[in-house]
């Protein structure tokens, strides 16, 4: 009777130990890329092939998913609404999630796909090759030219392609009610423009900035911690993936108690 | 002179438990052992890409965990390493790799005509032919030559100490030799201290001035070559002539 509850006390003694771990390291990590930063050794020219990969080279994947965002959300709203509220309510229904929720979190959800699980494999295959102590061996700081660049570069791109999200999935939205319930261009706008808060807009903003910070701190972090060879890249960036979604899902559920009440 | 004091590292299990050893400035010096007895960790405490869990290191009188943190980029001057699988940087073309190797502020103090020569005249003693790669990534090369821009970037910054962790891994017999003629000639003319880990025995005893066996976390034995050969340790005559069976197999198929 006793031996399972021991069990049961030591295993979440471990994932008490590995939580304050990884959050230890993320922090350290965090401040080693602030001291990059303020020390000036972190390079232009890295920072912006990382703007490049991250930002541009992820426009096509971000414009299909808030296209498709905000056809999905106006066909939803369409048929909710239809028959028991006013039909501009849509446009509200549509700007609302597009800004708050939508574009901040399914762009973030994108670049974990495209840019996090990218940076956690390629890290971990320079730590398995030993690439890493390389550059140690010659006097080198990884952190300013693998990591700060990358984190750098998310926390810039991350509200630039959320902007492009908010355009695109509004637009598509307006689009959409349009073709589907008839609902006219300035009609749907009248309604966006009726509960519209400019604080909404920070907010989205605000997400988009820490989920920029997020996606790469993790990333980085996890692809640093590789072990082993292939298999262990292979390991490590299912791990990252499932670290980053969770962590993404979790800051989105702290937001609106914290900024809109 | 590089001195390794009490060196322990565990890795969940101990790996190095209590290992003394002293490399003299000049010599080349050769550490054997089976796989998995830590003769890779204990070089990598040299410049703290390990860092063991007691024990000091000191080279040329630097102390790595014990002194100043300037230490460690002071050693780290001193000190060029050869990776066992290169390590070469996947994104960067060769000529990027080599000029890896030198120090930042003196790559800033130098022309881009000056660190052209450099990494020139460097490859052109590795054998490489350097207008023919320099600009190639180190995909596009095969592992001999992989091998041979890693030791050119470990010797362009002109170091007073060579590690050379396994740098014929992964070879065939024939490119071993040459890799290996290229360590001893290299040792002799550019006057550095050589301390060597590999699993070429043969090649060991005939290049070094002494060598060292791990075995079980601590040192075996520490000798001349000859000593090593006519060692009366049932360990060290196992592993000798495991070494001996292995390297004939090598030649048999050559």
């Amino acid at each position: 009777m006793i031996r399972p509850v021991e069990g049961w006390f030591a295993k979440v003694g471990r994932s008490y130990r590995v939580t304050l771990e990884h959050a230890g390291a993320l922090g350290m990590l965090s401040w080693d890329t602030l001291v990059s930063i303020a020390t000036l050794k972190v390079r232009l020219k890295d920072i912006l092939t990382q703007l490049h990969i991250m930002g541009v080279q992820s426009l096509p994947i971000v414009f299909v998913t808030a296209t498709l965002a905000g056809i999905v959300t106006s066909q939803q709203g369409g048929y909710q609404l239809i028959s028991s509220s006013p039909q501009y309510i849509l446009g509200t229904l549509v700007v609302q999630s597009v800004v708050l929720e939508l574009a901040p979190l399914l762009t973030a959800i994108v670049l974990v796909g495209r840019i996090g699980a990218r940076i956690t494999a390629e890290l971990g295959t320079m730590v398995v090759s030993e690439q890493i102590d390389a550059f140690k061996s010659l006097g080198r700081d990884p952190i300013s030219i693998i990591a700060a660049p990358r984190i750098i570069a998310g926390v810039l791109t991350m509200p630039l392609l959320v902007g492009f999200a908010n355009v695109i999935g509004i637009n598509a939205g307006m689009l959409m009610a349009d073709f589907d319930i008839g609902l006219g261009r300035e009609t749907f706008l009248y309604g966006a423009r009726l509960n519209w808060h400019s604080w909404d807009l920070f907010y989205g903003f605000a997400k988009s900035v820490v989920f920029g910070l997020f996606i790469p701190v993790i990333s980085v972090h996890m692809g640093l911690r590789t072990r082993g060879g292939a298999e262990g890249v292979g390991l490590q960036t299912t791990k990252a993936v499932m670290f980053m979604i969770l962590s993404i899902l979790v800051i989105d559920a702290l937001f609106p108690p914290l900024l809109l009440q | 002179m590089i001195s390794y004091k009490n060196i322990h590292k565990a890795f969940d299990i101990p790996v190095l438990t209590g290992v003394d050893l002293t490399v003299e400035t000049g010599e080349m010096f050769a550490l054997f052992g089976p796989s998995g007895t830590g003769k890779s960790v204990l070089m990598k405490t040299t410049l703290s890409l390990v860092v063991p869990d007691l024990g000091d290191v000191e080279v040329d009188g630097l102390s790595v965990y014990e002194g100043p943190s300037s230490n460690l980029e002071k050693i780290r001057r001193k000190i060029g390493y050869v990776f066992q699988h290169a390590a070469l940087f996947d994104s960067l073309n060769v000529y990027e790799n080599v000029s890896m190797g030198l120090p930042e502020d003196e790559i800033s103090r130098l022309t881009t005509a000056e660190l052209s020569r450099r990494v020139w005249e460097t490859l052109e003693i590795v054998n490489l032919e350097p207008r023919e790669i320099l600009s190639k990534l180190p995909s596009e090369l095969s592992g001999g030559m992989k091998k041979r821009v890693g030791i050119a970037r470990a010797i362009v910054g002109r170091p007073e100490i060579l590690l050379w962790d396994e740098p014929t891994t992964g070879l065939d017999p024939i490119n071993t030799a040459a890799v290996e003629r290229l360590i001893k000639r290299l040792s002799t003319e550019l006057e550095v201290t050589s301390l060597l880990v590999t699993h070429d025995v043969e090649g060991g005893l005939q290049m070094c001035d002494r060598v060292a066996m791990l075995s079980g976390g601590t040192l075996r034995f520490v000798g001349t070559p000859q000593e090593f050969r006519d060692s009366p340790d049932t360990v060290v005559r196992a592993f000798v002539d495991r070494a001996a069976a292995i390297a004939a197999l090598d030649m048999a198929v050559v």
